[in-house]
This record gives C-alpha cells, sequence and structure tokens, in this order.
C-alpha cells in the first residue's frame, strides 16, 4: 500500500516538473541563419514535394490515367465478337463436329 | 510597430518588417516546437521553416485571427509534418536494415532534456517528455499549448480550432494517459 502511495505521489511530482521550467529560447543569430536559409533556396527534396504535392501536378496525373484507361478500354478487342467465337466453338463440340478420336479415325464412312 | 501595419509591411516584402516579426515570434515558436518534437535541432529546423512559410504566405493571411494564432497554427502543423517525416524515415531505415548484412537501424535519440529545466527536476522532467512523446498528437499539442507554452484554454482552442470543452476534455485525457506512462515507467524501474 505504501509503494502504492509512494509511486503515486512520484507520478504526481513528475507531472508538476514543468511548472518551474523556464521558456526554450531561439538559438543564438537565428534570424542570420534563417535568411541564409532563404536566399539558398530550397533544397532538391523541398522543390520535388512542393512539385509532387502541386494541385495542377496531380489534376494532370489523374487526367493522364484516366486517359490511359480509356484508350486501353477503347483499343481492347471486341467483346462480342469473342462471345461469338465461343458459341460456334460450343456448337462444335456439342455437336461433335470435330472428328478428334481414334474411334473415329478408324470408323470412317464411304 | 502595430500588428495591422506589420502586416501591410511583410505584405510589401520588407526586410526591416520581417526581421522585427521574427525578432518578436522566434521564441515563441522554438518553444513550442521543441515541446513537440523533443529536439533541438529539429526545432530550430522547424522554427526557421514556419518563419519562411510566413513570409512566402502572408499574402493568403486573412487576418480573421490573430496573428499570433497564425503563426502558432503554422509551427503546430510544421512540427507535425516534421514527427511524420521522422517516422517514415525510420521505418524505411528499418526495411533497409533487413535487407543489409551490416543492417544499422537508426539510432535512437538519448531521453530529451529541456533546456528550461532546473536540475533538481531533470530526472522527473526526462520521464515526462518520455511519456509526452507517447501521446496522440492532438492532446500532445494542447498539452504543450496550455502547460508548456503557458497559453489559455481560450487561445489553444483559437489554435487548434476546437471548442474550450474539447481542449478541456483533451488536457484531461492528456494528464490521464500521461500519469499511466509514468507509473509504468517508474514501475519498470523498481522491478
Amino acid at each position: 500500500m505504501k509503494n502504492k502511495a509512494d509511486l503515486e505521489k512520484r507520478v504526481n511530482i513528475a507531472l508538476d516538473s514543468l511548472n518551474q521550467m523556464e521558456r526554450a529560447s531561439a538559438p543564438p543569430y537565428f534570424f542570420t541563419r534563417l535568411e541564409a536559409r532563404m536566399q539558398k533556396g530550397k533544397t532538391f527534396w523541398e522543390k520535388s514535394t512542393l512539385f509532387l504535392t502541386n494541385p495542377v501536378f496531380s489534376f494532370a496525373s489523374i487526367t493522364l490515367i484516366l486517359l490511359f484507361n480509356i484508350y486501353v478500354i477503347a483499343s481492347s478487342p471486341d467483346e462480342n465478337n469473342i462471345t461469338q467465337q465461343d458459341n460456334e466453338l460450343a456448337t462444335i463440340d456439342e455437336y461433335n463436329q470435330v472428328s478428334s478420336t481414334l474411334f473415329d479415325f478408324e470408323n470412317i464412312k464411304p | 510597430m502595430e500588428e495591422r501595419e506589420l502586416i501591410k509591411q511583410l505584405k510589401q516584402r520588407d526586410r526591416d518588417a520581417f526581421k522585427s516579426l521574427v525578432d518578436t515570434w522566434q521564441n515563441m515558436v522554438f518553444n513550442t516546437a521543441i515541446g513537440l518534437l523533443q529536439n533541438e535541432e529539429d526545432a530550430e529546423d522547424t522554427a526557421q521553416e514556419v518563419f519562411i512559410q510566413v513570409f512566402e504566405s502572408i499574402d493568403t493571411f486573412k487576418e480573421e485571427s490573430k496573428l499570433s494564432t497564425w503563426i502558432y497554427r503554422i509551427t503546430v502543423s510544421k512540427a507535425m509534418d516534421h514527427i511524420r517525416r521522422k517516422k517514415t524515415k525510420k521505418r524505411f531505415s528499418f526495411l533497409m536494415s533487413l535487407f543489409k548484412e551490416d543492417g544499422q537501424v537508426m539510432i535512437e535519440p538519448p531521453d530529451f532534456l529541456h533546456p528550461g529545466v532546473k536540475l533538481e527536476n531533470k530526472e522527473n522532467a526526462k520521464a515526462l517528455f518520455k511519456a509526452l512523446d507517447k501521446l496522440p498528437p492532438n492532446q500532445k499539442t494542447a498539452f504543450v499549448l496550455n502547460k508548456m507554452e503557458g497559453l489559455s484554454y481560450q487561445e489553444t482552442s483559437e489554435i487548434m480550432e476546437i471548442s474550450n470543452s474539447a481542449t478541456d476534455s483533451l488536457l484531461q485525457r492528456a494528464r490521464q494517459n500521461l500519469k499511466k506512462e509514468l507509473r509504468n515507467q517508474f514501475e519498470s524501474i523498481n522491478d
């Protein structure tokens, strides 16, 4: 029980440890370094991120993907034609129009 | 310089106005960033990013809120971006380490100690910052703004764009979670 009370006391002391804390100050010559960074311009990664997150780029990419999809769908073979071919093959199979067994070859009627 | 006049001059890209803005707000931005990021170098880097953003997007500032509120919002947003980038980098480093023979994962920095903490509170503050780092982002933000930056509920709510009751609830949950985490830390030391 005493341990639990000690633990709670320690937790509360830790929580209050920020009460007397002083504020952190920016390092010396902060403005000089900031100005130097601004004059240097953006790094490659910052430029890349800005370019990729640019709404114009995102919109253009989506449009391009959509156009490519439309092109792929439009240029794919006619589905009706494939169905027709499937039907023809099914008819041939159903009426045994293909002589493919040995029995068929040996019993050809004149 | 009056705030409206300062904004007007900033919109004209006046260097002295920008220097005045940085001089006025650099400690506020740095203190908030260091509380959220728990690393002095990252905090300085983020503080620089904040002022660059302020300089570049001052034209979009509509003066519906105070300038300080707007700068705080940018600071929180930039700090959160920094945390996300760091997490992604850490995950990537872990993945890369799996494919390398001498695979080294990014080294965890030692426990953070805020430069403003008094010597006698050093160990307790270290434990508290460790616990703070495990809080969800919105609870962490509310706690840093209210407890470390010393802002009122009203100011914290305006920055986070939530109601006062939501801020109150966030702070209560943050305190409960911090207590829970601190208990775990101290119990594991005693074991």
